[in-house]
């Protein structure tokens, strides 16, 4: 099963990066500069859409909603990370999980708040959509409130103090690749790739991620089953809240930079990454981060940047309309 | 041993009294026109109009901006600047669009006719909104619009204290070039924001002006912070320098992408550039930001002490490092109030023509002055960032950095 | 018309602001026609955006005058909803919403690039969009009477369309689309038509407010937007042909309102924390609990008839006693 998720994300690099690569330098003859580079940029990029998309996928995988507040869990859970290293001088491998459970918090209640209510009297998806939008305006009001809209960042030694990197210099130069990586660049690469394993883990081996799966496939069954689906709902929220924190506080740390207003870039980037792997299909989500970031990457490689917003946004549009069910799902088996 | 310690203990006393006294002697520098102008005969409360970004991705300059405004008020009416007179700041949310700027104006020119509004944060928001102040015959100082040309394009009743990009970058651009003997120079901007395509602009101006080779040209947009990809595919031309045109919070992680990346050479920047908190270990991009260029607004470099004075009491109430915006602000509530003083008047008229001749206002900007077409007038410098510290442009300190 | 004005300016009615709310009232009823055929469409603020600019280049780059070129927005915004809507229609629910959300986005950096995209093309520089400057210096020639004309026209339209062939049609839709389909109701037909109007509807209200703001900006017509129009329509219900009208007029002078009622000092006062400054952090909290609340407990929307008639009801149970024999 795990070999799969591997084998996917390589096909997403190899369609992402290499045959756009390969038509630039044989078809057109426009050189790409440094592409060993672009490619480890495209993975890092890569590895933190896939989190952050993660979550989204999540929550439409098991209770078929478009959480519109996702990117502001992220943001939130981010903060978290980012204050419990500023005030309370945790050291970031405390601050993380703190992130990631706050993260988490910060979803239960939007559950509580904008969905529950609409759930108990049945209303249409597009409903619970819009009160998801007035959630993510709460949460970033209240960001801004509480944590001012000036940009933060975490400082310097937090990052240096990751474990096993304290006495290595910043960045690493591998000699006989040309490729610059920075020792945080790996734990960005590593951490999600460890959380993906783990989620997957989850909900296809424990008991409570099988009771996650009957609650996708029919409510009513799952009561019959006598599973608490109340409970589910929740606990499928505070998981991709955890999943979203993590990504906030990764995206911090790699970053140097973090407003309120950090999640808007990424959440419609993330609508596309899971509609490219296929609404709800977590491995989708997955192969869709890298996927994207590969079309992003490779568009600014060749001298496109300026359009690599079109190019996504366009392939969100085409998808939908060629392949609804995502690149990686089957038709008429659109969830879990 | 009780000898020792009292001994000691006055010792500590003398020590710390000191230069107590002595700076208490030395006559602290003062914004404001104490002498030049009288006090005026002005009584009850003035209106000042505040429109600033306070929602929206420009909330994270227009916030700043709202704390300096409220500051100066403070110190103006604590210090009696006004006389009898009290400053009285109306504050209203221009959201980062143009519509809620207009209904923002509209309220503080229809509802609380107030003489004179500093604000909106936003070109694009001044364009739109200070027309209506205009046609009001309400004075509107800006004090973040850098695009070229508003003051024709709205008229006599708008002022600003922000330099436009065309009065800093082509004397940067000019000084580096001589400097560093730049050929070949890559550029970077954001492209869905007025404020850095019209710096870009100009930019690309003055480097064709002094001859500098453009070898390549990339773009990001407001809110990103992963430039990786397109200073991979710049430093793979390997230029004498990377330009940028980007606000604020790009800039922190665009530096540091670039020093990580491997790039040692000069990064010449924009207004956006003009914060000194970009070469703060903190909150900053600390030692990334060594070998950052700017041609500055703000005159940091200049060691002068109203700057300083500026910057350790805004970071004392508000526990951040001021930036240029918030500078900017600053100056500008104490400009007005230096209008109002010495037209003696709170009639918006009264009050322009004071401020348009303003001249040698010494300010944490440095010395203000508008020109003959009322366009601000401060002496911009191209300043380096030597680690850490703001210094001006020449040829040691550029060497001090890069080496020769 | 200026003495209402002056009467009601200390509570946020002014002009201007009267302006915007009849300017969200018009997208409103652009998002309504398409939600009344149940079809979810974000694609408004992209028309929105289409219509600005087609309108604004031909006023300000080939003088034309203003009423022909509004129409000629509508117009454009229009063809390309053909274009558009034949494909993505036959997505339902979420799907169509999250591809009108990429076909937005889509618009909106088209839009902000497409100078240079000619230059790459043509090799010949131009100045038509402006890039992410946008247009500035645009003379307000759009007044209260041409939104008030232009509303009414659209109301006007959507009261008629609720008691006609083609409405009914769309509630069908609405309800079942296989149960329509199988009645004989040509489904494609009707919902390509209704999001074509929508479309024009929202290039009209687009060219309207370019000729009001004097710059306009691509970022002006992004995701924000879209969600805007969406709750505009929301918010006054989605079945009652005032409902878009209500929802947009009170949505947008909801922020106005809230400027002026000053909330924080009272909340202020309450949590003992001087709030002054965070006005504008305060009224995006109270705008979302607005949203959720509506969701939640006024599913039908404020202008829902059921509502009111069950209010009306309530508020007068002794008459009907009395009334009964």
């Amino acid at each position: 099963m795990n070999l799969r998720t591997l084998f996917y994300v390589l096909s997403a690099i190899f369609l992402g990066f290499l045959i756009p690569y390969l038509i630039a330098t044989y078809l057109f003859n426009k050189e790409v500069l440094s592409p060993e580079q672009q490619l480890a940029n495209a993975m890092w990029r890569g590895s933190i859409y896939s989190l952050f998309a993660l979550g989204y996928a999540l929550i439409f995988s098991i209770l078929g909603l478009l959480n519109l507040a996702h990117s502001s869990v992220f943001m939130w859970g981010g903060y978290i990370g980012l204050m419990s290293v500023l005030k309370l001088d945790m050291p970031i491998w405390v601050a993380m999980p703190v992130g990631m459970i706050g993260g988490g918090l910060v979803a239960v209640s939007v559950d509580v708040i904008a969905f529950m209510p609409l759930r108990r009297r049945n209303a249409p998806r597009i409903s619970q959509l819009i009160s998801s939008i007035g959630a993510s305006v709460i949460l970033l009001s209240l960001a801004t409130l509480i944590f001012s809209s000036t940009p933060k960042r975490f400082p310097q030694d937090s990052i240096d103090a990751l474990p096993g990197t304290a006495d290595k210099p910043l960045t690493w130069l591998l000699d006989n690749a040309n490729v610059r990586i920075t020792p945080i660049q790996i734990a960005i690469f590593v951490i999600p790739i460890v959380l993906m394993f783990l989620l997957e883990y989850m909900v296809n081996s424990l008991k409570i991620g099988k009771a996650m799966r009957v609650v996708a496939f029919n409510q009513r069954i799952a009561r019959l089953l006598s599973i608490n689906v109340g409970n589910i709902f929740a606990f499928t929220f505070f998981l991709s809240g955890v999943l979203a924190g993590a990504a906030g506080v990764l995206q911090g740390l790699a970053f140097n930079s973090m407003t309120p207003y950090m999640g808007a870039t990424v959440a419609l980037k993330g609508l596309t990454v899971i509609v490219l792997g296929g609404l709800g299909n977590i491995r989708g989500a997955v192969v869709g981060g890298f996927l994207v970031a590969n079309i992003e990457i490779m568009s600014i490689a060749l001298g496109y940047g300026w359009l690599s917003d079109a190019v996504v946004f366009s392939s969100l549009f085409l998808i939908l309309l060629v392949r609804p069910q995502g690149l990686l799902g089957e038709s008429g088996k659109m969830r879990a | 041993m009780q000898k020792l310690r009292s001994l000691l203990i006055l010792f500590v006393v003398i020590a710390v009294s000191l230069p107590l006294t002595i700076s208490a002697q030395d006559e602290a520098p003062q914004i404001g026109f104490w002498e030049e102008c009288e006090t005026p005969t002005l009584t009850g409360d003035i209106n000042l109009g505040v429109v600033f970004s306070l929602t929206g991705g420009a909330a994270i300059y227009g916030n700043p901006q709202l704390q300096a405004v409220q500051m100066a008020v403070e110190e103006i009416n604590d210090s009696d600047y006004l006389g009898e007179a009290n400053l009285v700041a109306i504050v209203e949310d221009g959201g980062t669009d143009v519509e809620t700027s207009i209904s923002a104006m509209t309220k503080l020119v229809e509802e609380d006719q107030v003489p004179v509004v500093i604000g909106p944060t936003l070109s694009n928001q001044a364009l739109s909104a200070d027309p209506i102040a205009q046609d009001a015959g309400v004075l509107v100082l800006g004090v973040s619009n850098t695009r070229s040309n508003l003051e024709t394009d709205i008229g006599d009743f708008y002022l600003r204290n922000s330099l436009p990009e065309a009065k800093v970058i082509p004397g940067t651009v000019a000084q580096a070039t001589e400097i560093l003997g730049l050929e070949n120079v890559a550029v970077m901007y954001s492209d869905n924001d007025e404020f850095t395509v019209s710096g870009y602009e100009v930019f690309v101006e003055a480097l064709e002006a002094n001859g500098v080779n453009i070898v390549a040209t990339e773009t990001f947009a407001t809110g990103d912070t992963d430039f990786n990809a397109q200073l991979t595919n710049i430093i793979a031309l390997n230029p004498d320098a990377i330009v940028v045109s980007a606000l604020a919070a790009e800039i922190v992680p665009l530096l540091q992408q670039t020093r990580n990346l491997g790039y040692t050479g000069p990064i010449i920047g924009g207004n956006g550039f003009n914060t000194p908190g970009i070469a703060s270990p903190d909150t900053g991009a600390g030692e990334s930001a060594n070998g950052v260029i700017v041609g500055g607004a703000w005159n940091i470099a200049k060691q002068n002490e109203l700057s300083l004075a500026f910057s350790e009491k805004y970071e004392a109430e508000y526990g951040a490092a001021p930036d240029q915006f918030s500078v900017q602000a600053y100056t500008g509530a104490w400009m007005i109030a230096t209008g109002i003083r010495c037209a003696d008047s709170t009639e918006s008229a009264a009050v322009r023509d004071a401020l348009k001749g303003l001249k040698d206002f010494n300010s944490p900007l440095g010395s203000f002055s508008f020109d003959d077409d009322g366009l601000p007038e401060h002496e911009p410098v191209a300043q380096i960032i030597v680690d850490g510290q703001y210094r001006v442009l020449t040829s040691e300190e550029a060497a001090a950095v890069f080496g020769e | 018309m200026d003495a209402v004005f002056d009467f009601l300016a200390p509570v946020g009615l002014n002009e201007t602001n009267f302006q915007f709310m009849l300017i969200a009232a018009i997208l409103g009823c652009s998002i309504y026609v398409t939600l009344y055929g149940g079809m979810f469409s974000l694609a408004n603020a992209g028309f929105m955006a289409i219509g600005t600019y087609v309108s604004v280049v031909l006023t300000q780059r080939y003088d034309w005058p203003f009423v022909p070129a509004i129409i000629a927005g509508m117009v454009a915004g229009g063809l390309i909803a053909i274009i558009v809507g034949l494909p993505v229609l036959r997505l339902s629910d979420i799907y169509l919403a999250i591809a009108t959300i990429g076909f937005g986005e889509v618009v909106v950096v088209l839009i902000r690039n497409f100078d240079r995209i000619y230059e790459e093309i043509f090799d010949k520089k131009i100045e038509i969009t402006g890039g992410g400057k946008g247009i500035k210096n645009i003379p307000v020639t759009t007044d209260t009477l041409h939104l008030i004309i232009f509303l009414l026209i659209v109301v006007y339209f959507l009261y008629r369309m609720q008691h006609s062939r083609f409405g009914r049609a769309l509630a069908a839709i609405r309800q079942d689309e296989t149960v329509a389909a199988n009645l004989g109701i040509n489904v494609v037909y009707y919902k390509n038509v209704a999001f074509i109007i929508g479309a024009m509807i929202a290039a009209g209200a687009g060219g309207l407010s370019g000729h009001l703001n004097r710059v306009i900006e691509p970022d002006d017509y992004d995701f924000d937007r879209a969600v805007d129009i969406l709750t505009y329509a929301v918010l006054g219900g989605t079945t009652f042909f005032i409902g878009p009208v209500v929802g947009g007029m009170v949505l947008r002078y909801l922020p106005e309102l809230l400027r002026r009622l000053k909330v924080l000092s009272f909340v202020g006062s309450i949590v003992g924390r001087d709030l002054t400054n965070e006005q504008a952090a305060v009224d995006g909290i109270i705008n979302g609990i607005v949203l959720i609340l509506f969701i939640v407990y006024l599913p039908g929307g404020l202008a829902d008839p059921q509502l009111w008639k069950s209010l009306y009801r309530r508020l007068r149970p002794n008459n009907t006693q009395k009334g009964a024999p």
